[in-house]
Formats: C-alpha cells, structure tokens, sequence
C-alpha cells in the first residue's frame, strides 16, 4: 500500500516537471502529444457519428427521422430477441464462472492451470471456425437436443465463447479479497450460502460487473458466429445490420439500425462506468 | 501484473488442510464446481473442434450422409488452389497488426505519462470494440465521393475513389477495430515501469533515445509483445472488413472463403479444411503470446 502511494507520488511529481526532457517522447512538444491523441478520438468516433449522420438525412437536404421508422417497425422485434438472448447469456455465463472461479481460486485443484487455459480455448478460435463448427455439431453429434437454429443453439454458442470473460475479472477480484471476511462470518455463525450471499457476492460485485459488461458488449453486437448456426425465425440484430448490409446496401434503414446499436452499447458501457467504475476492468479487454 | 501477495490466513489454512487429511475432500468439491463450466466447454468447445477436424478428412457433405467418404484432398486442394488466401489471410493481419504497433505505441506511451484526460480518452476507445461491422459501415459512408469526408480528403489530395475497395483501407478497418487490444496491452506493461527508473536514466546523462531504448521498451516489451499477437490473432479471423472496404484481392481470406463453401456450395469438408488451417494459425499465434504475457491475465 505504502508502496503504491509513494509510486504514485512519484509520478504525480514527474507530471509536474513535465517537458524537462526525460522521456523519449518529450523532445516532441507538449501539444503535440495533444493532437495526436484527438485525431485518434476523432477516429475512434468518426464511423459512428458519420452512420448517424447518415441516418438522419432527409432527400431535400433537411434532416427527418424518416429512417428510423423501420427501427421503430421490423427492427424492433430483432433488437428486442438480442437483448432477451445477451440477458440470457449473462445469466449462463453467471451460473458457470462463479462457482467456478470460487474453485480455481479458493480450492486445491490438481491441474488448475491447464484447466484454466482448456476453458479459455474458444475465446482464441476465431468466430467463422467457431460457428462452423458449431454448425456441423448441432446438425450430427449433438442431433437430439434442440439446437439448431434454435434459441438453445444461439445461447449456448454465446456461453462458451463469453463466459472466459466473465470468469477472468472474478477470479482477479476474488485473488484480491482476503479470506478474512469469510471466516469473521464464519466464525459468527453464518454457513456456507449465508456467507457466500451476504459477505462475498457483495465484495465482488464490480468484478461480476466487469463480466457482465463485457459479456453484454459482445453478445449484442455479434453477428458471425450467429450467422452459421441461426435460422431464418431467429435473427438477432447485429445479425439483421449484417444481413441489411449485403442485401439492401448502404441505405439509410441499414445506417440508422447500425447507429442505434452503437447507441444502446455505448449507454450501457457509460452506465457501467458511472455505476462501478474501471477498476476491475484493468487486465481486461477494456482497460 | 504484480503478484497479489497471498493473505497469510489463506496459507496457514491451506497448511493445516492438507494436514488433517482434508486436502482429498477439498479439491472433490473444487472439480464438483468446475463441472458445469468443463462440460460446457467440451460439448460446445472442445468436441465441436474435434468434430470439426474430422469432417476436414471427409468429401464435400457426405459426411452427413450414412456412407462418409474419407479423404486427404480437402487439404491438398488447399495446397494447389487456395495458398493465396492463407497468404492473404496472414498479409492482412501482418499489416493491420504492424500498423497497430507502429501508431498504438505513441498513442499508448502518451496516454499513459502525458495527459490527465484518460476517463474520456477510455470512453471514447470503446467504440472500436462494439466491432468491425459498424466501423466498417461507417468509414465505407465516410470515403464515399459524396460522404462528409470527401472535402477532407480533397484537402489532403487523397483520391477517395481510389482508397475505396483497396488493400490500405482494408488494413485501416481492421487495425482500427484492433487498435484498443494494442493499447490495453501497451498501458497495462507501462503501468508496471517505473518512471523514476526514466528520470533515474535521464539524470545519469542518457539521451532520450537512449531511455527508450536501454529502459523502457526492455522493461515493456513482453506487454508490446502481447498487445501485437493478440491483435495478430484477433485480423486472423478477419471477415466483415474486406466485404465492405476491401477489392476482390482483398476477400479471399480464410473466413469469407470457408464460409461461402460451406454456407452456399454445401462442400463442408473443404470448409472444414479451411476452418482446421485457420484454427491452426490462430492457436499458433495464440500459444507464442501466452508464453510471452504469463501471468498478464491474471491467469
């Protein structure tokens, strides 16, 4: 702790003297250092601000809400199945992690490393082998559960490919609480589940927030795996954009469902952000 | 990633455990918590790939059929008629992911010394993430001759037409889909150097040049390393990039490829080839990149 704060201190002093030469990067003026960190934002938020843009656009060169009619119409119900399909998924990727990354972390396995990395296995498969697979799977090995081109199929393909991300930042929040609050609850009578739902879930609550974050960003916004093993009935929304875009091209409908995608992640990673910050996030895909 | 220092509770629990004989009981009730993450990865991970491995070795779809007919050719029409997409496919990812390293750097270094604006700088970067389809979309509308970034390109004297359906753009979208990989990697191993051990190098009369090159990229080198192959293996998988902005040359890459086989010619053994190659190639960079980041995932 002393450690920590004395580094940081130490850093705090080297912002200061900022410009006195010490770094590699400091011959280069301050401003910049500026500038090409915003042309970056800029870029970062470019595609987006541009689909809306686009989406906005009315014929006569006014701007109309014309195009989101077919968001507020047919789109609606594609977008309300994703995020029934992402709810599910957290839920799934819940159940799994937690007892989980409880065992990896608190029990004596044998073998926990090579456990660990044989779970994370899908998260490497890049998503065209993962559906194709998946595809073959559902339709001959695995023929008689309901899984093809059902919402089974669909939420257990999202499960495996998610739920590494879940279990990571609750194992490293569950690393960083000290056994100590478990026995004291313990030790004063509570059992097992008392102490596991009143002491522990609690404390890990911005790691578990950290899953479903990144469980809720890719779920919804996944389109290829999706694109091999739904049917025709159960088309998701990033599946429908991606559909929108090789059959009605670059239309003002396809610009306005893509930007209110972006929208409804953007919202819930601000929210996340505003709730229980970026802490648990560090090591992740976030931060 | 510093070691999180095991409280000393835990150790001395651990000790009397496997003392009074309870050490068996503990890791029955560990695997009995693993259970339902295992067998889901095996049903829907681990069996499917194995699946798919075989239906590689079978012709076309007769896999499905009740006589499979078993062959190597899937994999010698790779070799005669399809190198050029694995080449494609490496090409991409190899451009995508120098180009990430060469402007991630920077970016990375500056964000992490330089400014106090990282909340937003964070917030922004999230876009990316949301995936290569809308940011492919949105910059296809951005070239366009008549989108809003045809007077920007004109004052540079980029002929948008040309950027179009060609190679760079194809690189830029994957890289730019990439690029937070890179610099999550790149902070996080710079979080670990001290910049004392900078001020240190400086105050002993090394040139800037010099800190760089004698301390901070040999003590942020395994995060630079992570941060290039994870995005290496992220361009692997490419697919919805080279659809948009990207020319014929550029969609003949693996994914696209196995996918209209196996989606709309129905010759699944030669998809399944394709998906085999590809796996291969990820899990390869995948391997390389967790020998280098150990410990960096917290794993």
């Amino acid at each position: 702790m002393s450690q920590s704060i004395a580094s940081r201190l130490a850093r705090g002093s080297a912002r200061q003297s900022e410009g006195g030469g010490r770094s590699p990067l400091a011959k280069v003026p301050t401003i910049l250092q500026h500038v090409y960190i915003w042309i970056w934002l800029l870029i970062f938020v470019m595609p987006f601000l541009a689909t809306l843009a686009y989406s906005f656009e009315a014929p006569n060169g006014g701007y109309s809400l014309e195009a989101y009619d077919f968001v507020k119409g047919a789109f609606l119900d594609n977008l309300r199945y994703s995020l029934e399909l992402t709810l599910m998924a957290i839920v799934g990727n819940l159940l799994i992690s937690i007892p989980a990354a409880y065992a990896i972390v608190r029990h004596n396995v044998p073998g926990k490393r090579f456990i660990l990395s044989t779970l994370n296995v899908s998260l490497y498969a890049p998503a065209a082998v993962m559906g194709l697979s998946l595809l073959i799977t559902y339709a001959y090995l695995l023929d008689f559960l309901p899984l093809t081109h059902s919402t089974w199929g669909l939420l257990a393909a999202y499960v495996v490919g998610t739920f590494p991300l879940m279990l990571l930042p609750i194992i490293v929040a569950l690393r960083d609480l000290p056994m100590v609050y478990e026995e004291a609850a313990r030790t004063l009578g509570a059992n097992r589940l008392q102490s596991l739902f009143r002491i522990e879930l609690p404390l890990l609550g911005p790691g578990i927030g950290a899953g479903i974050l990144m469980t809720f960003v890719i779920v919804f916004n996944e389109f290829l795996v999706t694109l091999f093993i739904a049917g025709p009935s159960n088309q998701t929304a990033a599946l429908r954009v991606y559909g929108l875009t090789r059959t009605a091209g670059f239309s003002q409908s396809t610009a306005a469902a893509a930007a209110t995608m972006q929208l409804v992640s953007f919202v819930v990673v601000l929210v996340f952000f505003k709730l229980v910050g970026s802490r648990y996030l560090k090591g992740t895909y976030f931060a | 990633m510093k070691e999180i220092p095991v409280p000393a509770a835990m150790l001395e629990a651990e000790i009397e455990q496997s003392k009074s004989g309870r050490f068996q009981r503990d890791s029955l009730v560990g695997f009995g918590l693993l259970t339902p993450a295992i067998v889901v990865v095996i049903l829907f991970s681990l069996a499917p790939l194995a699946y798919l491995i075989l239906v590689s070795f079978t012709s076309e779809s007769t896999f499905f059929f009740n006589n499979p007919v078993y062959t190597g050719g899937n994999y010698r029409t790779i070799v005669d008629r399809f190198m050029p997409h694995v080449w494609t496919t490496i090409r991409l990812a190899t451009l995508a992911s120098i180009f990430n390293l060469v402007f991630g750097f920077p970016f990375a270094y500056i964000l992490a010394r330089k400014i106090r604006y990282r909340e937003l700088v964070r917030t922004l970067m999230v876009f990316p993430l949301f995936g290569p389809l809308y940011l492919a979309f949105g910059l296809f509308y951005v070239l366009l001759p008549n989108g809003p970034g045809a007077p920007f390109l004109d004052f540079l004297g980029i002929d948008a037409a040309q950027l179009l359906f060609s190679e760079q753009m194809t690189v830029f979208g994957m890289a730019l889909f990439t690029f937070p990989f890179m610099v999550m990697n790149v902070v996080a191993s710079l979080a670990n150097v001290d910049p004392t051990l900078e001020e240190a190098a400086r105050t002993l009369g090394a040139a800037s040049w010099q800190t760089f090159v004698r301390v901070v990229f040999p003590l942020s080198w395994p995060g630079i390393l992570a941060g290039f192959l994870m995005c290496y293996g992220w361009n692997l998988g490419v697919y919805v990039v080279p659809i948009l902005l990207g020319g014929t040359p550029q969609q003949r890459v693996l994914s696209l490829t196995l996918q209209q086989k196996a989606m709309s010619q129905f010759d699944y053994g030669l998809a399944s080839a394709m998906g085999v190659v590809l796996m291969a190639l990820a899990f390869t960079v995948t391997w390389v990149s967790l020998r280098f980041s150990r410990g960096a995932l917290g794993a």
